[in-house]
């Protein structure tokens, strides 16, 4: 395994503490949830950028040094590799960015009845569909087309569109989101 | 401007506030009385926008808040806040980033004043210094509105009375509503306009302190004499002791009589006014 890979960590946990973290401080120091929102949004942004750029250099540079090995690099496993580096770190950093939104939204919504059911629904997804070949073949195009993609420019696509789809229903949540 | 209009609101089978109607319009410091459970702390969450009525409508500034609004225009600052666990200065200085009206030079003179060592830590501070930051962030915010939960506990004698220079001195600085909760009531009175008086969710009181001092007062004599006297007077509450009896009046002083009359401490007639014994209001 790469040591790239565990770069991806940090996409995941930073949401867990913007959520329940820095919310609340950020807000009794007399900030809006505008500002909170719009700040989160381009956190994100910057963090798949750093994240990704991280993670190429040590694809690029650190990767090769184990020669004798085959090192797997997320990267490679997605196929985005497929389209040259530079295009692989893009469909990095929006896939990131995607992963990131979906927590912070899933996240937000846990102190609510609403959090714990899509919750419930997501374990029965997996749980469901995995095991059924049919459905399981619908889970794999669903992973195809936000994950494991190598068509750059579908795949972009699609992140930034369930990105911003993520992004509004975020903000439904955060409108109803007390203290 | 703050406009309340038949405010409810309810956890569950628990109607914690109740068809409450109050209208704030003109700027001053105003203090919020109740007794615990009376409904301060939901009232105020309330009107900053930080958690939604079950009915009515809360209008601040002309706009309705709820928790949909995103920017309420409304600076609260519950007790035992939370804050990031940075210095002291460094927590003021993101608080001026975050609002945009904010009154950095005041928060530093109030950090010194409180002899506050701006490179302590948030963690590292005792209970009344966290507060004192808390509250010198949110006046400093200088928002339309400013709600204060319980400001003043942990705080000893002395930065209490620092304290209540530092409201006066905020409000001389930047003229705006002010409301503060407190359970210490003779002590903010030097510092208010009006009074606020809350109980089991309704609006008992809310008018200034000089109709507290010309009209709040007890009369005390024999029980046959007092009954007579307040016979047509608005009576906030009764002590009998076998045949000597004292009324708490709130009305038009009582013409000259015979009996004995006191003004009442604002105390008092907090205690009168919200008085309960078992339950049962006196």
């Amino acid at each position: 395994m790469s040591n790239g890979n565990y770069t991806w960590l940090l996409a995941v946990l930073t949401p867990f503490f913007f959520v329940f973290y820095d919310f609340m401080k950020l807000m009794h120091l007399g900030a809006n949830k505008k500002d909170y929102y719009i700040a989160c949004l381009i956190s994100y942004m910057a963090l798949a950028f750093v994240i990704s750029l991280v993670n190429t250099g040590i694809h690029l540079v650190i990767d090769p040094i184990y020669s004798a090995e085959t090192v797997i690099n997320m990267m490679d496993v997605c196929r985005w590799t497929e389209n040259g580096i530079f295009v692989a770190a893009l469909q990095q950093m929006f896939f990131l960015f995607l992963v990131m939104i979906f927590l912070h939204v899933l996240l937000s919504m846990q102190a609510y009845w609403y959090g714990w059911l899509t919750d419930v629904i997501l374990i029965a997804i997996i749980c469901i569909f995995t095991p059924i070949t049919p459905l399981r073949a619908v889970l794999s195009v669903f992973f195809s087309l936000i994950m494991i993609n190598g068509n750059a420019l579908l795949h972009i696509a699609i992140c930034v569109l369930l990105s911003a789809a993520l992004s509004l229903f975020g903000l439904m949540v955060l409108k109803r989101k007390t203290l | 401007m703050i406009e309340l209009k038949q405010v409810t609101k309810r956890y569950g089978d628990a109607t914690v506030l109740k068809n409450l109607n109050l209208s704030i319009d003109e700027a001053g410091i105003y203090c919020l009385l109740g007794r615990n459970g009376a409904g301060k702390t939901t009232l105020l969450k309330s009107i900053a926008g930080y958690q939604n009525i079950t009915s009515g409508t809360i209008k601040v500034d002309g706009k309705e808040v709820s928790t949909a609004l995103l920017d309420t225009g409304v600076s609260y600052i519950e007790n035992f806040a939370k804050h990031f666990n940075l210095p002291v200065r460094k927590l003021l200085q993101i608080a001026s980033k975050v609002n945009p009206d904010y009154d950095y030079d005041f928060a530093l003179e109030m950090m010194e004043r409180f002899e506050l060592d701006g490179k302590k830590k948030f963690n590292h501070l005792s209970l009344g210094m966290k507060t004192m930051i808390s509250t010198i962030i949110c006046l400093s915010s200088n928002k339309s509105v400013i709600l204060l939960d319980e400001p003043v506990l942990g705080f000893d004698a002395l930065m209490r009375v620092e304290f209540y220079d530092m409201l006066s001195e905020s409000f001389k600085r930047h003229p705006r509503i002010i409301i503060v909760s407190t359970h210490i009531i003779e002590e903010i009175a030097k510092a208010i306009q009006k009074l606020i008086i809350i109980d089991k969710g309704t609006l008992c009181f809310f008018d200034t302190l000089q109709a507290v001092e010309e009209k709040a007062y007890s009369v005390s004599g024999l029980k046959n004499d007092v009954e007579i006297a307040v016979r047509n007077l608005n009576v906030i509450g009764e002590d009998c002791v076998g045949v000597l009896m004292t009324a708490y009046i709130f009305d038009k002083p009582l013409a000259e009589s015979s009996l004995e009359i006191h003004p009442l401490s604002l105390q008092d007639f907090f205690i009168q006014l919200v008085g309960h014994k078992g339950g049962v209001r006196k």
